[in-house]
């Protein structure tokens, strides 16, 4: 696309005609589509439902731990609760949620094609997800798993709970992401526009692209490791057992070579929204685009040279720590280049504070404590101090989700108008934006002190130190506030996607296939016209484009879309 | 759907271009190979003429997996259709081979253990107590 | 709109998210591998717990193994050669268009797939007889069971018998050498049977002309899967069968 602007004419207004939601009513057409669009739209449904289990969990663990003796829960249960939380967290939402949602709906069309690759390859990756969560919710229904999400062993090899079942849905659940990633794989290389060249590429397609290879690589490792144990539990072989000369720390070897780079998988994508959150309201190209893709296949790759930086006290060799350490540090370089370049972007660009802009600039200020602790446990003598403790409950919270989930509903709320046709209320988005960041912070920021002070994770009481009671005490009055801004857009864009004002193709004036070539929402075949590339998508200008779209109807910006 | 710049007169009923075929008298070779690896596989197992080099337990793995990797690039190269493939597909083909081995960054943990001074997996008699406390440390 | 499905009866099916044939091809192969490199991580992580307890334990890994049956794992190694070979030929024949010949060999592939799963049968069924199935009725080295017959290795032709190897080693590392043999081949027999319901489903759409099946990728998808799993067992026979002393 040139750098002229796109006048309003040349997309069709929506809703004359058929779109992809409005293209047949019955459920059979929802439940075997193959319309990649669709099927984003059935992910969306189901990572909800189960990011509202956890989140229920959650809520469970903060009540507990107001006290310093238990309340609620027997310390058994306490377990249990724990590890449904992480389960269904880290294997139900956040590896699943930003690819499978927003990557599904949107690679194709940035990319310029009218389909994934394999169509009803992603439709059995739907139902397999759906499948593994309910396995998973079936085991907890049957008793549950006390042996955390992590299952190390001897505990998860000899525990008498549910475990054997969870694996089993942990197992189907991996295998869907698997067939997830083949997908990406074989459309971002094969079904490419005319003229889309990988350097004309949204950074979206990069971070996807490399997420892709890393759950390509990696996920096979933790299926085999879940399987083992599933084996060792079922027939009593003893692969990891130290009777039989065996060694459980091969079982945390194996399980971090997938885990460690999970966090990559969930990071990533929220990486590539946020570079196309950042440009689009700055109304600025991206600052260093070939910076920004390297460094994201550089995470990819090297995030799985990492891995033992979650055992530096596990028993395995100084030698071998000290490795792992040096690259967790070099691990840090990429990831704070993407800041760097974010930020510049920003620079003398013409900023517009959109709900979508408010999470991406809450993402950057989480993820950026987030990463600098990291770096506290990137090196072996302050882990040790702080490793098992709440330090690391509040690092991996400000990354996953002062990371992830700000970066999924910054996308959500960015891609919205695109994907239902609707406008939301600039108001509540902004200021469940805002709730969420606060209670974010007053949830998390005490967990690192009070890890500090040595309060030890997965504990179910600590009368040992009762003074620790503050700090749970605002971590949960927090999580209180932190559970509401996550409700609110539950309601504000479930109300919008109904009665909210109809959106034009390009509310927002961005730039990019999806909102210059494709409607809102969008035909099944995603675009009337075979699309041809003819250069950058970054072209944004910041003196002409501040003043687009601001006074039009159907622009977001103007704050008067929505509601 | 001719306006794609090659001619479709020339695709066989199955839809493959002519060049992707992999001839038959190449299948017969190739299995004639891979039996003939096969044999000698077995061969060296159990009846390597060289004595010292049949005791050396290193020599007769590396060759073993040698003549396995032989036979696998046979297998891929030609059956799997790696040889008459595009470049994606070769890239593909050999990067999850290579990937496999990041696996073994592992063994530096294992192989780097009996270097600590302190009762280690070696033994049996390792223990969490302080080393002087355990009786007939080994 | 362009609509590229509309040929039928024209050569292969193009879907429509594809622009040509070439494209759609490429693509389902490059998907093909993809989850094929997830598969070589799946036994990768299995090889490397092989490499490390064999490295541990390695006089105990080799007197376990002595109890393997190195010549029913030779026989199995080249009937799966076989099948491989077959399936070359199905792929080639597919790829010229004829349909029919492919399903002979196809059928030819089932036949050694049946022949693996059967002579496997005899193997497991020796070692459960011989308690070396290492659940908690595993015993090695230990004289109460020394002498245990088992019906499988006595309905064996005697070219295929193995001489008796005293049990060496010891016993709970070779717990774990038969923990490591039993899952890593089980999961290929796993596989192969996977394989088996794959080609099974394969001839059948062929045989029926199904829809399904326009051109000879579906053919060459399989008979990737099938290399693969083949390519699996040229790694295990050596390592388990074939271990040096």
């Amino acid at each position: 696309m040139s750098s002229t602007i796109i006048e309003q004419g040349t997309v069709e207004k929506p809703h004359s005609e058929k779109n992809y939601l409005n293209a047949d009513h019955t459920l059979k057409s929802w439940l075997l589509t193959v319309d990649h669009k669709r099927i984003g739209i059935l992910y969306l449904i189901s990572v909800t439902f189960f990011f509202f289990i956890g989140a229920i969990a959650a809520a469970m663990i903060r009540y507990e731990l107001t006290s310093p003796k238990g309340i609620l829960l027997s310390s058994e249960v306490y377990n249990k609760t724990f590890s449904a939380h992480g389960i269904y967290m880290v294997f139900q939402f956040l590896v699943v949620a930003i690819p499978a949602v927003l990557g599904n709906f949107l690679i194709p069309i940035m990319i310029g094609a009218r389909d994934m690759a394999f169509p009803r390859l992603n439709l059995l990756s739907w139902y397999m997800f759906i499948t593994g969560g309910a396995l998973i919710s079936l085991s907890f229904i049957l008793g549950g798993v006390d042996a955390g999400w992590t299952f190390y062993v001897p505990l998860s090899t000899l525990s008498e709970n549910q475990i054997s079942l969870c694996l089993v849905g942990i197992f189907i659940t991996g295998f869907s992401s698997i067939f997830t990633a083949v997908n990406f794989v074989a459309t971002i290389h094969k079904m490419r526009a005319p003229g889309m060249t990988w350097y004309r590429l949204p950074l979206f397609i990069w971070s996807h692209y490399a997420t892709a290879i890393v759950v390509l690589l990696g996920t096979p490792v933790v299926a085999i490791t879940l399987f083992l144990v599933v084996v060792e539990r079922g027939f009593g072989f003893g692969i990891f057992s130290p009777e039989l000369g065996g060694d459980p720390v091969l079982f945390q070897h194996l399980f971090w070579f997938y885990s460690h780079p999970a966090v990559y998988i969930m990071i990533l994508p929220a990486f590539g929204i946020i570079s196309e959150v950042i440009t689009c309201f700055s109304r600025r190209p991206i600052f260093g685009y070939r910076f920004i893709a390297y460094s994201s296949l550089a995470i990819a790759f090297l995030g799985f040279a990492v891995w033992g930086h979650h055992m530096f006290i596990s028993s395995q060799s100084a030698f071998q720590g000290i490795v792992f350490s040096i690259i967790t540090w070099v691990l840090a370089i990429p990831s704070a280049i993407k800041m760097f370049n974010w930020a510049t972007t920003m620079y003398k660009g013409s900023v517009h504070f959109s709900t979508p802009m408010l999470y991406a600039l809450g993402f950057m200020g989480l993820f950026l404590i987030g990463g600098l602790t990291g770096l506290h446990l990137a090196s072996i003598d302050t882990d040790i101090h702080v490793t098992g403790t709440y330090f690391i409950v509040a690092h991996f919270h400000y990354v996953m989700v002062g990371g992830t989930i700000l970066g999924y509903l910054g996308g959500i709320h960015f891609w919205f108008p695109k994907m239902f046709g609707r406008t939301y209320s600039e108001f509540w988005g902004r200021l469940s934006a805002m709730i969420v960041f606060v209670g974010f912070n007053l949830t998390f920021f005490p967990q690192f002190m009070v890890g500090y002070l040595g309060m030890p994770r997965r504990y179910h009481y600590y009368y040992f130190a009762p003074e620790w009671q503050i700090y749970h005490i605002l971590s949960t009055a927090g999580s209180s506030v932190l559970g509401l801004g996550f409700l609110m857009p539950g309601i504000y864009l479930t109300y919008a996607i109904f009665k909210g004002k109809k959106a034009g193709a390009n509310p927002w004036g961005a730039k990019g296939l999806e909102w210059e070539k494709c409607a809102s929402p969008p035909v099944t075949e995603n675009f009337s016209e075979p699309v041809i590339v003819t250069g950058s998508i970054y072209d944004y200008n910041p003196e002409e484009d501040s003043k687009l779209y601001e006074n039009e109807d159907d622009s977001m910006l103007s704050g008067r879309g929505g509601l | 759907m001719a306006e794609h710049g090659h001619d479709h007169s020339e695709h066989t009923k199955g839809g493959a271009h002519l060049h992707h075929v992999l001839p038959q008298r190449m299948i017969f070779m190739v299995a004639g190979a891979l039996f003939a690896l096969m044999v000698l596989t077995i061969w060296a197992a159990f009846w390597f003429p060289v004595e010292s080099l049949k005791e050396n337990t290193f020599f007769m793995q590396v060759l073993a997996l040698t003549i396995a990797v032989v036979k696998a690039s046979l297998v891929i190269y030609y059956y799997m259709g790696v040889k008459f493939g595009t470049r994606l597909i070769k890239i593909f083909a050999y990067g999850g081979f290579v990937w496999f081995f990041t696996l073994f960054i592992m063994m530096i943990d294992y192989t780097t253990r009996p270097m600590e001074p302190v009762p280690g997996w070696e033994k049996q008699s390792s223990s969490a107590l302080p080393r002087d406390t355990v009786e007939n440390p080994e | 709109m362009s609509d590229h499905a509309s040929h039928k009866g024209d050569g292969p099916e193009v879907y429509f998210q594809y622009e040509d044939i070439d494209q759609q091809q490429e693509s389902y192969v490059v998907g093909m591998w993809s989850f094929l490199a997830t598969e070589v991580m799946f036994f990768g992580a299995l090889f490397l717990i092989y490499t490390l307890y064999r490295w541990k334990f390695h006089d105990t890994f080799f007197g376990a193994h002595e109890q393997l049956n190195w010549k029913m794992g030779g026989v199995n190694t080249a009937v799966l050669l076989l099948s491989s070979v077959f399936v070359a030929f199905a792929v080639h024949f597919a790829q010229m268009g004829k349909m029919k010949i492919v399903n002979l060999f196809l059928a030819g592939t089932l036949l050694c797939a049946g022949g693996f799963l059967v002579i496997k049968t005899f193997e497991y069924g020796a070692k459960f007889d011989h308690h070396l199935f290492p659940n908690h009725s595993f015993s090695y080295a230990d004289p109460e069971h020394h002498e245990s017959k088992s019906f499988w290795d006595e309905k064996l032709p005697s070219v295929l018998q193995m001489e008796k190897h005293e049990q060496e080693g010891d016993p709970k590392n070779a717990r774990l050498f038969f923990s490591i043999y039993f899952t890593m081949t089980g999961l290929h027999g796993l596989h192969v049977v996977i394989g088996i319901i794959a080609i099974s489903s394969l001839m059948i759409l062929i045989k029926i002309k199904s829809s399904l099946i326009t051109d000879y990728v579906p053919v060459e998808l399989v008979g990737l899967y099938w290399h693969f799993v083949d390519l699996v067992w040229i790694f295990l026979y050596p390592l388990f069968y074939l271990i040096p002393r």
